[in-house]
């Protein structure tokens, strides 16, 4: 294992990007301008590369591997920070987990990047653009490949700052500027949640590292956490560690009540959305739930709060998404949805469904974010889903990757994003009937509002908005589909339809490749087998975990669990792109008539129940209010007390200046002769 | 040199410092006012000459010699800058200059 090609040189898969962005973002102003591209194109290309050659390398090596330890190796490239008793390393965790993960950040990502050149062209800050997408795909590698706490944490704040340079590119425009601003400090509440989590770790257990010297040595928190000796303090640390992690994934994955800044985020540039904002930096808290899953399992109450937390998110978004009317909102209230679901996964003991389901949403989301670009470039930017129809004669080529895209979201059988929702619906309904049926709901919504937006925008009589809303794109491009752009659609296309066979359901005599590779990380291994002792293997279902299931009687019923869900969800899906058929396509009047005598209903949905003015209103005047207040503290008591201090020494001077220096030169002379007689005087008498 | 000899140059120099003294308080003439430090400085040397000879030693002495050679290079000085100011105002008036003052 530790001599694979792709092993040995793992460090040059964040490293590659880093020094791509440097070149983008130091020479891109001067002399390269309009290639700025380049540079990235060729080192995310080699990251992606390296990374796949990592995924084909690992795959060779599980029939072996398998084993308590599972597959994995630990490479310590130098200590970072060494203090004590606290030290941190600059070391790669390269494992199942983190393969799939970096196949999907830089494979995906090279893709989106050279999406973007098409995009972009003739943008304000071209290089900029580069430099920092190549900025992002090092943060995020590092994300996933650390192997300890903090340098997940150097990646985690990495992508929140690529984030927020992103969202913010067009910076001319305040809606921009306070859209960065506002998934900045949103994700500062999430961080500081996370941060505190990771000190309370080292404090618990003394170190920051995952595993340590590598699995099975004991040395690493996640495995600490699961030994029997843990002493009384640690016991009470681990209730709250998960707690405090899970708001850092709270933060970034853009859940419930941290949602908000997610849609304001869709003001960045459309390949940005697909990339950061869908397809990566999003799922790196299912990630980390997943990773350190030996933390979380021990813990029911955290396990619940994040089902039911990602389980109301689900539903929430969806529910928004019904009535919102500009594409890219649409989507991105989809995203929030979907990772509703993951969380509703990594919560319920279903971590290989939910990497799953975030491997295939990657694809099918990157895929409709980037028709949505292309619509929006031919719109003239224009978004507005009211102003628009019948694109399919303008555009038949997104048409049809549109299509497909929101098929794969709808939840069409044997698609991707059918089969990947199917299996944490089946998960999530095994442990709570309660949430798998909210799930379920929710995958009818996920169905209806997906194909709104498809049978609004794409079908029907054509309608062109008149006139360009936004400058931004106002160069008159009319090659609306460029060849190239819509090869890259196409390889998403294919993922969105065929990345589901990457886990076929475990039908008995089956077997899952995707689950099965992944149960070989020690994270999901080690869930497992903690989830197993503490739950008993008789409420969890092994395929969940890629394992096999040990009591065969238990088969048939888990295989008709799966069976009836997929039926369920089938159905459901075909049932919410019909009544979209009804009331978008065929009788659209009477869309629009059903939601007008509803006004109530819909006039909360549409003001996404007043979520945002609520948090304005309760939190960011009030915080506002006591800045002011202490800023005036500040400028008027403290600022005049030390005032009227400095004044004193003023009035004194001008007093003395005025009785004595009047200008009379014996007036001195006869002061000064004063002065000594009185000095003298006191001197000797 | 006996004790009461030496008080008595002592009193000759307390003399001449205060006659300075006085002068530069009641004159208004700024060449005057001038003469009046000199004569303040003279007091001052004959008592260093006197110290100096009443214990025996040359060190007085020589502070009265770089007395002497600073009174003198300031002296041209001071009456230089006193050419000026007169050149000025045509008065030698020391009120004539009341707004120097700080």
């Amino acid at each position: 294992m530790h001599d694979l090609f792709a092993v040995k040189y793992s460090w040059l898969i964040p490293l590659l990007p880093l020094i791509g962005a440097v070149i983008s973002g130091f020479l891109g102003a001067r002399w390269l301008k309009e290639r700025s591209h380049w540079p990235i194109w060729i080192t995310v290309g080699g990251s992606a590369v390296l990374s796949l050659m990592l995924l084909v390398g690992m795959m060779g090596q599980v029939p072996h591997g398998r084993g308590l330890e599972g597959v994995s190796v630990t490479r310590h490239i130098y200590t970072w920070i060494e203090a004590g008793s606290f030290s941190a390393e600059v070391g790669f965790f390269l494992d199942p987990l983190t393969a799939v993960m970096l196949c999907v950040v830089t494979g995906v990502g090279f893709l989106i990047t050279m999406f973007s050149k098409g995009y972009m062209v003739g943008e304000e800050g071209y290089f900029r653009f580069f430099a920092y997408l190549g900025l992002f795909i090092f943060a995020m590698t590092v994300l996933v490949m650390a192997d300890n706490f903090v340098l997940l944490y150097l990646g985690w704040e990495g992508v929140g700052l690529c984030s927020y340079l992103l969202i913010g590119y067009y910076y001319e425009r305040p809606s921009a500027r306070e859209a960065a601003k506002k998934a900045f400090l949103v994700n500062r509440i999430g961080d500081f949640g996370f941060s505190l989590g990771i000190m309370l770790i080292f404090v618990a257990f003394g170190t920051v590292s995952y595993f340590g010297r590598g699995p099975n040595t004991n040395t690493g928190v996640l495995e600490m956490a699961i030994t029997t000796n843990v002493t009384p303090f640690q016991v009470s640390a681990l209730g709250w560690i998960p707690f405090l992690l899970m708001l850092g994934a709270f933060g970034k994955s853009a859940q419930f009540p941290l949602y908000v800044w997610l849609p304001d985020a869709m003001e960045g540039p459309t390949p940005v959305s697909a990339l950061i904002h869908a397809a990566t930096m999003v799922t790196a808290g299912v990630y980390m739930i997943v990773r350190c899953g030996t933390l979380f399992i021990p813990n029911g109450l955290a396990l619940l709060t994040i089902a039911a937390v990602g389980t109301f998110t689900a539903i929430f978004a969806a529910v928004i998404a019904l009535r919102q009317f500009d594409l890219k909102k649409v989507l991105a209230y989809s995203t929030i949805s979907q990772l509703g679901f993951m969380f509703a996964g990594a919560g319920l003991f279903a971590p290989v469904p939910a990497i799953f389901h975030l491997v295939t949403h990657a694809f099918f989301k990157a895929l409709l974010f980037l028709s949505s670009g292309v619509v929006m470039h031919a719109m003239m930017g224009e978004l507005d889903m009211r102003k628009m129809s019948g694109l399919k004669r303008v555009l038949p080529w997104t048409n049809r990757f549109m299509l497909i895209g929101c098929l794969a979201l709808a939840g069409l059988p044997f698609l991707s994003g059918f089969l990947s929702k199917d299996e944490i619906i089946a998960n999530v309904y095994f442990h709570s009937k309660l949430l798998g049926m909210v799930l379920l709901v929710t995958a009818f919504l996920t169905a209806y509002y997906s194909f709104r937006l498809y049978f609004r925008v794409f079908q029907g009589p054509l309608m062109v908005p008149a006139a360009p809303a936004h400058e931004e794109h106002g160069g008159g491009h009319h090659h609306h589909e460029p060849a190239t752009m819509m090869m890259l659609l196409a390889v998403l296309a294919l993922g969105a339809v065929f990345a589901g066979y990457l886990n076929w359901p475990d039908w008995p005599g089956h077997h899952q490749s995707l689950g099965e590779f992944l149960s070989n990380s020690p994270s999901i291994l080690l869930s497992h087998e903690l989830a197993g002792l503490t739950y008993g293997h008789n409420n969890l279902i092994a395929g969940a975990f890629g394992a096999e299931e040990i009591d065969k009687e238990r088969l048939p019923s888990l295989a008709r669990l799966h069976t009836n869900m997929m039926v369920a969800s089938g159905l459901i899906a075909l049932m919410g792109i019909y009544v979209a058929y009804l009331l978008h396509l065929k009788y659209r009047e009477r869309g629009e008539e059903l939601a007008r005598r509803f006004p109530r209903i819909s006039r909360v949905v549409e003001a996404k129940f007043w979520v945002d003015e609520v948090y304005q209103g309760g939190i960011v005047e009030p915080l506002r209010r006591l800045g002011r207040v202490c800023t005036g503290t500040d400028n008027q008591v403290v600022d005049g007390i030390i005032w009227a201090v400095g004044f004193v020494p003023q009035i004194i001077g001008f007093s003395l200046k005025v009785t004595t220096q009047r200008g009379s030169l014996q007036g001195y002379a006869l002061l000064m002769l004063l002065a000594i007689a009185a000095i003298l005087v006191i001197v000797f008498l | 040199m006996s004790d009461v000899v030496l008080q008595q140059y002592l009193a000759v120099g307390a003399i001449l410092f205060v006659i300075g003294l006085i002068g530069f308080m009641t004159r208004r003439n700024l060449i005057v006012l001038f003469l009046s430090t000199e004569v303040m400085f003279q007091g001052v040397a004959i008592n260093f000459v006197a110290f100096s000879r009443y214990y025996a030693g040359l060190d007085g002495q020589v502070f009265v010699i770089f007395l002497l050679v600073i009174a003198a290079a300031e002296a041209s000085l001071a009456l230089g800058l006193i050419v000026l100011l007169f050149r000025r105002r045509l008065t030698l008036d020391v009120d004539a200059w009341r707004e120097l003052k700080g």
